[in-house]
This record gives C-alpha cells, sequence and structure tokens, in this order.
C-alpha cells in the first residue's frame, strides 16, 4: 500500500504522456479541420473583393470598415441574436415537460420514448422543414384548423413566425436530448424528502427539481443557440428570402453574390457571437453550481 | 449479553403492550397494510398494530423483509395496495406526504445537494412559513444537538457519510413533527456517537411527545431506547411487544434468533415432562404431548458454568450437563466458549468480571441453566 503511494507521482507522470498521446490526434484534426480554416477565414476578410466574385491581392480593411459603420448589418447581428434567443426559449418551454415526463418512465419505457424523441434527426432538417411549409401554406393543415374555428389565420409562411415555428420542432430533440443528460443527477428520494418536509408538488418543482436540473437546462440552451444562430436552410425555405439572418446572409454573400471577404467578416462576426454565448453560458454555469 | 437500556428509560411510563388502554392515547393505527409492487409477491402484509401518543416503536427485521416499505406506507411515499392508516383516529390513507405532518430520516439521506447544511435543515421550517430568526435559531440548535454547528455552510457533498447522516436526522428533528419515522438513522456512526444520538433521539421523542417508528438493524439499539419493539419477517409482523418481554418470551425461534444469541437443541417430548436431547434428559418451563419433536434454546449468557472438579453445582431442579471447553475467544467484555455437551455444541458466554476463574480448552466443566431459561417450540417452526 505504502510502496504504491510512493510511486505514485511517477504513475501520475506517466500517465499524463499517455493522455498526450491519446489527445494528439484529436488535436492535429481540431488544428486541421477548424483552427486552420479559421485563420483563413480571417485574413480572407481582409481581402479586397472585386467584381464577378474575384478577389484582389493586398490587404484591407474596408470590408470591416463598411460592416462595422453600416447599421444595416448590425440589425442583422441584433435580429439574429433576438431570434435565436426566442427560438432558445421556446424549444426549452415545449422540450422540459417532454423530457421531465420521459426520465421519469420506467427504464424500459424511458428507452422507447427517448428513441421517440430523437427519431426526428433521422430525417433530413431539409425533409422536415418541406413539411413544415406544407403545414403552414395558406392552404395548409394549421390555417386550416385555424379557419375552422371560424377565425382568420395569420401568415405564418415566408415571415419570422414561420422561421420561429419551425426551427423550434426542428431544434427540441437536441434540448431533450441535454435535459435528459442532466436529469441523472435527479434523484426521486429528494423530492420524496421535500415532501415529508411539508413542500407542496410546485414547490418541490421550483426547490428541487429546477434547481438541479439547471446545468442540464443551461447546457441545452447553449447547444440550441448555436444551432439556431447557424442554420440557414430552414429560416431560407420558412423565411422565404424575407427573413435575413446571419446564416442567410453569409449564405447570400457567398454563393450568391460572390463577396467572399464579406461573407468571411460575417462568419467571423458568428464566431464572436458563440464567443460571447459560450462566456455567458461559463458564468451562469459557475452561479448553478 | 447485557440489555442496556439508557438511564432516563426506567422511570418512565408503563411498558407494557396492551395499548387499547384508552382511546384517546392510540395516535397511530396501521389497519392490514399490504403493498405489493407490479404483480410481485407482497413486500408487506397484514401488517396491523398501534402506537400510543409518545411510543417509540422498534422496527427490527433481515434486510428486504419490508421495514422501508412500512415507513414509506406510513409518511404516504408510496399508495397502499390494501388497509388503512389512522393518525389520531382520523384516516390518513389518502392524503399526500406533505399533509401528513411526518418527519422522515432516510435510509439514504436524501439531502438537498444544492443547498448548504444549514438551508438542508431549515426547509422544513421554510415550508411551515416559521420566520427567519426562529427558524435561524431553531437551526443551530438542531445542528447542536447533533455537534455539526461548525458545518452550518457547508454542502452535503463535503460532508462524511456519518456528518450527512446527521443533517438528516437534524431535517426531520428540527420541525417537532407529530410522528417520527426514522430508518436506520445511525447506521453510519462510530459506537459512541452512537449512542450519543440514540439517547438524543429518545430525549427529544420523550420531551414532545412524539410517536416514533425507528427502524434498525441492531437489536441492542432497538432494545436501549424503545418502548416496544417489532420483528419483521417477510412482509409480516412476526411479534410486537416490549424489549423485555421480546427478550425473554420470544413466540417464534425467528424472534428468538433476531433478538440476540440462541443455543439450539433437538428433542423429544417424554412422558414425564421432561425433554430427551441426546442422551440427556432435560428440564423446561412449559409442557407439550408426550412424543412431540422439540426446538430447544437457551441464550449462552444464562448458562453457569463450573469445573467439573469441584462438586456437581447444586442441581434444585436446574439442568446440569457435563461438557468439555472446545474454543475460547476474548470479546472485551465478555468471554464466549464453545463447549461439547454430549453431541451438541452449546456457546456460552460469561463476563469477564464476574468469574473469577476463566476456563481452558480442554477442561472438563459442568454446564448449569434454569429450566425457566430454557424455551421450547414445535420442531419446524424455525426459520
Ligand atoms: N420500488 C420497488 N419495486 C419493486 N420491489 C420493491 C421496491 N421497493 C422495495 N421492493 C421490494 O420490497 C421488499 C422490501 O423492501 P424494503 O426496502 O422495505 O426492505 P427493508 O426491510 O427496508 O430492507 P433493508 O434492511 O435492506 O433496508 C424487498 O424484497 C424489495 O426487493
Ligand atoms: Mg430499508
Amino acid at each position: 500500500m505504502s510502496a504504491a503511494l510512493l510511486t505514485r507521482p511517477r504513475a501520475d507522470w506517466r500517465g499524463g504522456t499517455v493522455l498526450m498521446a491519446l489527445l494528439a490526434p484529436i488535436l492535429l484534426v481540431n488544428v486541421l479541420t477548424f483552427l486552420a480554416p479559421v485563420i483563413n477565414l480571417a485574413m480572407l476578410s481582409f481581402r479586397g473583393s472585386g467584381p464577378g466574385g474575384s478577389i484582389q491581392e493586398g490587404l484591407t480593411t474596408a470590408t470591416w470598415t463598411s460592416l462595422l459603420t453600416d447599421s444595416f448589418y448590425w440589425e442583422i447581428l441584433l435580429g439574429t441574436v433576438w431570434t435565436s434567443l426566442l427560438i432558445t426559449f421556446l424549444t426549452l418551454l415545449c422540450s422540459y415537460p417532454v423530457a421531465l415526463w420521459v426520465s421519469r418512465l420506467g427504464a424500459r419505457w424511458r428507452n422507447l420514448m427517448m428513441v421517440v424523441c430523437i427519431s426526428p434527426l433521422l430525417v433530413s432538417a431539409v425533409v422536415r422543414t418541406y413539411g413544415w411549409m406544407i403545414l403552414l401554406g395558406d392552404q395548409g393543415f394549421v390555417p386550416g384548423v385555424i379557419r375552422a374555428m371560424g377565425m382568420t389565420p395569420p401568415r405564418l409562411l415566408f415571415n419570422e413566425t414561420g422561421v420561429i415555428i419551425g426551427l423550434t420542432e426542428i431544434l427540441m430533440p437536441y434540448m431533450i436530448l441535454s435535459l435528459l443528460a442532466g436529469f441523472g443527477k435527479l434523484d426521486r428520494t429528494l423530492e420524496d424528502a421535500a415532501g415529508t418536509l411539508g413542500a407542496r408538488p410546485f414547490t418541490v418543482f421550483r426547490r428541487i427539481v429546477l434547481p438541479l436540473s439547471l446545468p442540464g437546462l443551461l447546457l441545452g440552451c447553449l447547444l440550441t443557440f448555436v444551432l439556431a444562430v447557424s442554420s440557414f436552410i430552414t429560416p431560407k425555405l420558412l423565411g422565404g428570402g424575407r427573413v435575413v439572418l446571419l446564416a442567410t446572409e453569409i449564405y447570400d454573400q457567398a454563393i450568391v453574390t460572390l463577396n467572399w471577404p464579406l461573407a468571411s467578416a460575417l462568419s467571423i462576426l458568428v464566431l464572436v457571437v458563440f464567443g460571447a454565448a459560450l462566456a455567458v453560458y461559463g458564468q451562469l454555469s459557475k452561479l448553478v453550481d | 449479553m447485557a440489555i442496556a437500556r439508557a438511564p432516563h428509560a426506567a422511570g418512565e411510563a408503563p411498558r407494557d403492550a396492551a395499548p387499547a388502554a384508552g382511546l384517546n392515547s392510540v395516535h397511530l393505527t396501521l389497519e392490514a397494510l399490504e403493498k405489493r409492487y407490479g404483480n410481485l409477491p407482497p413486500s408487506v402484509s397484514a401488517l396491523s398494530l398501534q402506537l400510543r401518543q409518545g411510543e417509540l416503536l422498534g422496527l427490527l427485521g433481515p434486510s428486504g423483509c419490508g421495514k422501508t416499505t412500512t415507513l414509506r406506507m406510513i409518511s404516504g411515499l408510496v399508495p397502499v395496495t390494501a388497509g388503512r392508516i389512522l393518525v389520531a383516529g382520523r384516516d390518513v390513507t389518502a392524503l399526500p406526504p406533505y399533509r401528513r405532518d411526518m418527519g422522515v430520516v432516510f435510509q439514504a439521506y436524501a439531502l438537498f445537494p444544492h443547498m448548504t447544511v444549514a438551508e438542508n435543515v431549515a426547509f422544513g421550517l421554510e415550508m411551515r412559513k416559521v420566520s427567519r430568526t426562529e427558524a435561524k435559531e431553531r437551526v443551530m440548535r438542531a445542528l447542536g444537538m447533533v455537534r455539526l454547528e461548525a458545518l452550518a455552510d457547508r454542502k452535503p457533498r463535503e460532508l462524511s457519510g456519518g456528518q450527512q447522516q446527521r443533517v438528516a436526522l437534524a431535517r426531520a428533528l428540527v420541525i417537532e413533527p407529530s410522528i417520527l419515522l426514522l430508518d436506520e438513522p445511525l447506521s453510519n456512526l462510530d459506537a459512541k456517537l452512537r449512542d450519543e444520538m440514540r439517547n438524543e433521539i429518545r430525549d427529544i421523542q420523550q420531551r414532545l411527545g412524539i410517536t416514533a417508528v425507528f427502524v434498525t438493524h441492531d437489536q441492542v439499539e432497538a432494545m436501549a431506547i424503545c418502548d416496544r419493539i417489532g420483528v419483521m419477517r417477510a412482509g409480516r409482523l412476526e411479534q410486537i411487544a416490549t424489549p423485555l418481554e421480546m427478550y425473554e418470551r420470544p413466540t417464534t425461534p425467528f424472534v428468538a434468533d433476531f433478538v440476540g444469541r440462541m443455543n439450539h437443541l433437538r428433542g423429544t417430548r417424554l412422558e414425564g415432562g421432561g425433554v430427551r436431547v441426546g442422551e440427556a434428559v432435560l428440564a423446561t418451563a412449559g409442557t407439550s404431548p408426550a412424543g412431540e419433536a422439540l426446538l430447544l434454546m437457551v441464550r449462552p449468557h444464562r448458562i453457569q458454568m463450573t469445573p467439573a472438579a469441584t462438586a456437581q453445582p447444586e442441581a434444585a431442579g436446574r439442568n446440569v450437563q457435563p461438557g468439555t471447553v472446545r474454543r475460547v475467544t476474548f470479546v472485551g467484555d465478555a468471554l464466549h466458549y464453545e463447549v461439547a455437551m454430549g453431541a451438541e455444541t452449546m456457546l456460552v458466554e460469561s463476563s469477564t468480571v464476574s468469574g473469577p476463574q476463566s476456563f481452558a480448552v480442554g477442561d472438563a466443566v459442568f454446564l448449569a441453566w434454569s429450566p425457566d431459561d430454557t424455551l421450547t417450540f414445535p420442531a419446524g417452526t424455525e426459520a
């Protein structure tokens, strides 16, 4: 026993080398597929763009100056953050009860319902978006139901409402998975204990269940927010070109206008938004702990 | 094994087994409680008992016999499949836990991991809308009682198992519930702290007149502080009686074995009233039809051992048998002897101070015990 204790530091040191060796491949892959392209992107944003998508020699800050001084881009940025936050909140609202219910099922039903919850991921987001177009279109199912109830349906397609509805549904599986991972810490005997101490069910939820599920909730929100900011197919199709978000604008600049330096600069902006989201997440998780 | 009793236990209300003395005094009544999980055989069945106001019931039994399930039914945490629970004459069977005013110490503590020790203990007071200043004072008093004032601001994960257990105890006691349910509340404490805590529990329970059920694996602990003890076996209440009665007059071999050590002998009842065990004929207190096969039980510390060299001890109706010491074990406050007596091996316990002489392996001895200390059960009723 004492001998083992004495040799412990050396074993740790060797463990460190092994760890480094095991991490090396993933580090290499990350450098090659993430860091290098990002640096490349940053460089590209400092080049000038010519007619027909050509990229000019020499460095210039023209793209960044126009980006930061043009209120159009600031509006896109704020609009994107706001819409994504709203989508994240709605996704959370729709997913939390589902995740809580699934986590409380017996083992067999729980596994089955988990598969059901994440099964939408087996269908491509494009297909699901087309599904929503059929449901939300003027002659679609949802306006039909609203009409049948004797009301005039609002426009649900080719505007922000459609984007929010579609993305909320499409992102729910990710939120549910994160929440379920976080619910692992929940223990029914804690709720029992709170009950015997006189807490009513809603108080038990507010004082025990909710605080203990905050880590999973925060992680799910981070994930959903990042996915909402970066998705462009659904906003493009359901927004019908009328909803301009950072991701759709990057797509337009890169593919339609062929202004690659601007597309690069906007991509860097998205990375900054992600960085900010991570920072907020880090602060909140520290508070929760 | 001495029946250690807490000093204050001696002069209190009579510890008799008849709770129906006055109807007003009955506080907790269980009527034919049954609990089945799914289609499994019942975890608890036909459980009936009555506890007087301020009575402390010890619940003993082997692992898995349904002790925790019983407490969970009383506290309302699992629905009963049959039977009724009455508190002060009122049927509470359908009430949710938060309306039952019962303090529960859970076997697995169930401390809230995101709250400090003080917040954990204060939770029940908060639910009862006790003012902040009063709550603070009561929390500190409760923590003082379990010797944990210094750790009030720690999180449960920063405590040892025994400390967590004491927080759970403080959390249940601080609300001064009308009924207290303790599921092995001292299992993780060292011997000294265990004794202190059990006396604290008894003091508070007596002072506030709380009706309590105390589940434990330690029969000495149960005997020490409980007014009555119930022994459970496979979901049923095998016997419920005062500690003394349980120890001296167990109604089944299972109970006899469960509360303290026992020697087992097999024999047959003779015409004259004695029981033939191998070559020997032993006297017993009870009678039974001749020819019946019997299981005899004798507590090891009720057997007196004398050297065979001195004269055979005064018979006077006692059972006296020759034997040879086979093994001696020193366990601190007692010596355990294994003595070959005919074809049987008897365990004899003697206090290390009482006898001037001790015996060595190979010594020839006489074993003597009273017929009153010889319990008889029909063969085949044992565990
Ligand atoms: N949720 C459950 N589902 C199915 N069976 C259960 C459940 N809870 C308990 N049981 C069964 O009921 C029986 C009694 O369990 P219980 O927990 O009451 O035992 P116990 O006397 O408290 O044991 P221990 O001394 O080990 O704590 C056991 O056989 C157990 O397997
Ligand atoms: Mg138990």
